[in-house]
């Protein structure tokens, strides 16, 4: 593990998942909970014959920004694409169960806590949902962790981190939806459907899955910056991440509320407004919508240089 | 199919020296492994137990493990390793990073 | 045995199998009214009686077709359809927003859905949103009380079944002699892409439900609480399952239902075994070093 002010300086999309874990939270406050030393791998794996991790691709943990516990959940994309299995799954579900209990906890405690002392979750998304070599309890463990984030609600905030190498999607990408507040780099990619299926159901001359900057174009952090699913688009070190994520913890959970894009009969009905635009436009390009979001520039915009786009970018209102 | 595990020894006569703390380090990805190193009573040796889908390399991971303990002069220390078909050169990296980790170096 | 009556495709029939003689009301739940046919056309959503109290019904139509969103077809959950469901919910949690907990209108979904709308269109807009948004609205009623019981009659598919399903307090499927398909992918995908062949999977599969598709396996997981062997078998469960519901919401036992009551199912049925001792490794971990991330006073 490098030292912590070194993986401030890391690139977020190179880092892994502990190091990002570590490193997302104050020097030296890190617990590591079911961590490799615990050796709770997948025994699924181990029936097929595959290659196990003792953390199984996911690290989870509690730590503190300041005053506030941060409870983190880190996935690792080079674990065999850092999918959701039973026991990552688990580890997943219960990180969640435990900030919303320790919440509890502490309000029943002490009436004078103030809103930096109450937890937030934070989740580092890398994976592609579903592990196929367990994928029955893999899904069902998605459907755990959506029920434990309606259960956070109004009590523990759950940010989400978008800047690795695989994105987040597939059941996943709907996990990172529900959460309070989204935060991705340039190089994050969120989206359900990943680029070769998309390819495979429209014929690659409507989506063509090789085509790097298009696929970025569709899910980049850019384009859900401009759609208003990204919250907060930042620069590509870990540090970066860190203090995006330092001004959202200890605020209070009615300010994640307005940051929130699903979760309420409002927000459906401020969603539909994009889906009739959507059914208007029949956008063959997310440049489109880019235009039609007032940006004039909208054919160069995903080539401006970083700091350029944040500071001119319109984006889409419905 | 299943997964395959094997467990062994590793002595040098020089005097050896075991590790501050226990460390984790690697993951496992594709061609890729990690490693649990921690110090434990072994009456100088290194025990090794590794866990890997590929077969039939026993000898390799063998010599690739007396390698590492005898520039290391490491001993009272056990080893666990999950593989995902590492190669030696790989394998050596990955358990020198562990050892200057685990001493501080 | 194979039955010949499968329900597959037929989520409308389904409806009037199950609920109360000629109570379905299509369009409309509480105060709130579909006005629209061609507004997600993939989902059924109004209100009838079951054993004489109102329910929900939100159901996935195969027969239907999108013409603004050409994915949408077969029973797929397009963008309009995850909204209009989540709608049908906000709805019956709003209509009875005054009724106290153990009053609150039961929700019967019908499920029969291949997927989520797979398109372009639907990535740019955020398809992610619209199945994530009926989830989190699912979750919110019956954490608000609501029996949420579904009813697999047909397709229940990876993420389509996340999204119309497996945020009930309870779930049924008609059994595999229906034809019923439950699971992420077929075997034979799986076995392709991560390079297992399908024999040994197959042969795996009899000892260890966690990847074989079919509602036998899910049942064995915890992740279907009751197999029903015939068609006249949904409406009596669905009722006795509403019951059950009620008595745990009663008891404040609402740890038993939905998907982290089926954890616990899970590990009884002995499918998910190596979940709960995760969690309870990770509780102890915690409950040692909590006092550090306690503000200290």
């Amino acid at each position: 593990m490098p030292k912590w002010n070194d993986i401030q300086e890391q690139s977020f999309l190179e880092s892994d998942a502990r190091a990002r874990a570590v490193g997302l939270v104050d020097e030296g406050t890190f617990t590591e909970l079911a961590g490799p030393f615990d050796r709770f791998y997948s025994p699924h794996l181990e029936t097929l014959g595959e290659a196990v991790e003792f953390d199984d691709g996911i690290v989870t943990g509690v730590g503190k920004i300041g005053k506030t516990p941060v409870f983190v959940i880190s996935q690792e994309g080079r674990f065999i694409g850092g999918s959701v299995g039973e026991v990552g799954g688990a580890k997943m579900v219960n990180t969640i169960r435990l900030a919303v209990e320790f919440y509890d906890k502490l309000v029943a405690e002490h009436s004078d806590l103030t809103d930096e002392e109450k937890p937030v979750v934070v989740i580092s998304f890398e994976t592609g949902g579903v592990r196929l070599h367990e994928s029955n309890a893999g899904l069902l463990a998605h459907a755990e962790v959506m029920d434990q984030l309606q259960k956070a609600r109004h009590k523990v905030p759950v940010i989400t981190l978008i800047g690795s190498k695989v994105g987040c999607f597939g059941g996943m990408g709907f996990v990172a939806a529900a959460t309070d507040a989204i935060i991705m780099s340039e190089y994050g990619r969120l989206g359900l459907t990943g680029p070769e299926v998309i390819e495979q159901e429209m014929g690659k001359e409507e989506f063509d899955s090789s085509d790097r900057a298009l696929v970025f174009r569709t899910t980049g952090g850019r384009h859900k910056y401009i759609m208003g699913d990204c919250n907060v688009l930042v620069h590509g070190k870990v540090a970066d991440f860190r203090e995006a994520l330092g001004k959202l913890a200890g605020l209070p959970v009615s300010e994640f509320e307005k940051m929130r894009r699903i979760g309420s009969p409002e927000l459906v009905e401020k969603q539909l407004k994009l889906v009739a635009l959507a059914a208007e436009m029949q956008p063959k390009d997310a440049r489109d919508v880019w235009a039609k979001a007032g940006n004039a520039d909208a054919a160069t915009l995903d080539s401006k240089p970083f700091d350029e786009f944040v500071a001119s970018v319109k984006r889409l209102e419905v | 199919m299943a997964l395959n595990t094997l467990e062994f020894h590793v002595k040098i006569d020089e005097g050896t020296k075991s590790i501050d703390k226990p460390v984790h380090l690697g993951v496992v990805g594709s061609g890729d492994m990690e490693v649990l190193m921690e110090p434990k009573d072994l009456k100088g040796a290194v025990s090794i137990k590794l866990v890997t889908p590929v077969a039939g390399f026993d000898e390799l991971w063998k010599r690739v493990v007396e390698t590492f303990v005898s520039e290391t002069l490491l001993g009272d220390v056990h080893l666990e390793i999950n593989d995902n078909n590492a190669t030696p050169a790989v394998v050596l990296l990955r358990l020198r990073q562990a050892f200057a980790e685990a001493t501080g170096e | 045995m194979e039955n010949v009556e499968t329900m597959m495709g037929r989520g409308r029939d389904a409806i009037d199998m199950i609920v109360d003689t000629d109570s379905f009301k299509e369009g409309t739940v509480g105060a709130k009214t579909f006005d629209d046919p061609e507004f997600g056309p993939g989902a059924v959503v109004g209100t009838a009686k079951l054993d004489g109290q109102d329910v929900t019904l939100i159901v996935s139509d195969a027969q239907a077709f999108n013409e603004k969103f050409p994915v949408v077809y077969a029973g797929i959950i397009g963008m309009e359809e995850g909204y209009k469901m989540a709608q049908a919910v906000y709805a019956s949690l709003a209509a009875d927003a005054d009724k106290p907990k153990e009053q609150k209108r039961t929700l019967v979904l019908i499920v029969d859905t291949p997927g989520n709308g797979p398109g372009k269109v639907e990535e740019i807009f955020g398809m992610n949103k619209a199945t994530g948004a009926y989830q989190l609205a699912l979750a919110e009623a019956r954490l608000a009380g609501h029996p949420i019981v579904s009813m697999v009659i047909g397709r229940a598919i990876s993420g389509a079944f996340l999204c119309h399903g497996l945020q009930g307090s309870n779930i049924l499927s008609l059994d595999s002699s229906f034809g019923t398909m439950i699971h992420v992918m077929p075997l034979t995908s799986i076995s392709r892409i991560i390079k297992k062949d399908l024999e040994t999977l197959q042969e795996l599969s009899k000892g260890n439900p966690v990847f074989a598709a079919g509602p036998q396996f899910f049942y064995a997981l915890g992740g279907v609480e009751e197999q029903i062997d015939k068609v006249e078998g949904m409406r009596p469960a669905i009722i006795e399952h509403v019951k059950q519901i009620r008595a745990a919401v009663a008891a404040g036992e609402d740890d038993k239902l939905g998907p982290w009551g089926r954890g616990t199912l899970g590990a009884e049925r002995n499918g998910r075994v190596v979940r709960p001792k995760v969690i309870n490794l990770m509780n102890q971990e915690f409950a040692a070093v909590a006092e550090k991330y306690a503000p200290s006073r």
